[in-house]
């Protein structure tokens, strides 16, 4: 009995130590791509274009308003713009947001149901951050599928979630067009589970 | 004479599961095929300028998912909220109206922990009667800044296209038509 009262003291105490550290590891390493006072850049989020894909305009209209709510949420950014807005011709700093559709795999939500295995609805997108004068700031292939719960439209919300998540770690240039000729990051390849990011200086 | 006591449960207890579950199974696959039905769809709103509508995305001010009543006023295409206030949109700035048909599953959370719950894979029978076709309608606008905006609705099976007709009467403009086969294309590579 006193060796099992033992036992699960040290096991709390364990476990408590781990907590602490694991806390203590979060706080020293806060999230990348957080603003700190420097000067932000605007974003002018564009109208999907989607290439030779046929694609529905349902899930063109909502990738592009999914797009916007990410947007705002990263808050990487000053202001973000519809596309087509006045205002933004006044902004120094915009970055203009261009997503191109690759591939889009249909699903179906009973065949999902039912099966579990197939129906998957599936996107993958190329996104592009340029600059007004067209200088590519940043460029990501995403993807955005459901596999198993929800709607199609779903997909969507991933894909424009991937999309922020993948701008929120990223490093931009300073928006100052003395030094925005610096890194320009270009990642060929990057899935919602598994990103790969290469960096490359462009003179 | 002795009786010898007999106990009657012994011999249907190997029966019990499938006694028990069956009875289940049956109702809640006649509750989805209840709830698949169309219970919105009324003769006089089809093809007419007023639809009961669900708010999937995009509208200023209008929660996602949000049911009420899509209309036609005047020259503004009107959603009124079940309960809250309404949402206008003015026709003239309309650039784009499409029509799209989607397949759901109906029921919610509570059928699809039933599914999950019924014993011997029944939850996949299930799933082949709760579904419900709908039509989604969808539009782009400009906002007075010239943003550009879209809003998706979904509106009963058959209903949106008489409602499509009533946005264009009124001076909606259209773009593309026929894009509502691209829901049964199985894959398309760039």
């Amino acid at each position: 009995m006193k060796t099992n009262k033992l036992l699960f003291a040290a096991f709390m105490l364990t476990a408590f130590l781990a907590y602490s550290l694991s806390m203590s590891a979060q706080a020293a390493n806060p999230k990348s791509g957080k603003s700190s006072g420097a000067p932000q850049w605007s974003v002018q989020v564009d109208k999907v274009d989607p290439g030779d894909v046929i694609l529905e305009s349902a899930f063109r209209v909502a990738i592009y308003e999914n797009l916007l709510d990410e947007m705002a949420k990263t808050k990487r950014f000053k202001q973000v713009f519809r596309s087509g807005d006045h205002h933004a011709a006044d902004v120094p700093d915009l970055l203009i947001l261009k997503t191109t559709v690759q591939k889009y795999t249909a699903g179906s939500e009973t065949r999902r149901t039912v099966t579990t295995v197939s129906g998957a609805t599936k996107l993958k997108v190329s996104s592009q951050l340029t600059t007004k004068d067209g200088k590519v700031v940043l460029e990501k292939v995403v993807d955005g599928n459901v596999r198993f719960f929800g709607g199609n439209l779903r997909a969507t919300h991933n894909l424009a979630h991937n999309i922020g998540t993948q701008i929120k770690e990223s490093t931009l240039p300073p928006p100052n067009p003395a030094t925005a000729e610096g890194s320009i990051e270009r990642t060929m390849e990057a899935s919602a589970g598994s990103v790969s990011t290469s960096e490359m200086d462009v003179r | 004479m002795t009786y010898k006591p007999v106990s009657r449960k012994a011999p249907a207890r190997v029966e019990f599961p499938i006694r028990r579950t069956l009875p289940c199974l049956i109702l809640l696959i006649a509750c989805s095929a209840m709830l698949a039905q169309n219970p919105g769809a009324s003769p006089a709103a089809a093809g007419g300028s007023s639809v009961r509508a669900t708010h999937i995305l995009g509208l200023q001010g209008v929660s996602k998912s949000a049911g009420g009543n899509l209309s036609i006023e005047g020259d503004a295409l009107k959603f009124q909220k079940t309960e809250g206030a309404a949402a206008q949109v003015p026709i003239s700035s309309i650039q784009d109206v499409s029509l799209g048909v989607e397949d759901r599953q109906v029921g919610g959370v509570p059928l699809a922990v039933g599914r999950a719950a019924t014993p011997y894979a029944g939850g996949r029978v299930i799933g082949l009667f709760s579904h419900k076709k709908y039509d989604t309608l969808t539009l782009e606008y400009l906002d007075a800044d010239g943003g550009l905006h879209g809003a998706i609705f979904e509106i009963s099976k058959g209903q949106a296209e008489g409602f499509k007709d009533a946005l264009v009467a009124k001076g909606a403009h259209v773009k593309v038509e026929g894009q509502t086969a691209a829901a049964s294309t199985p894959e398309v590579k760039k």
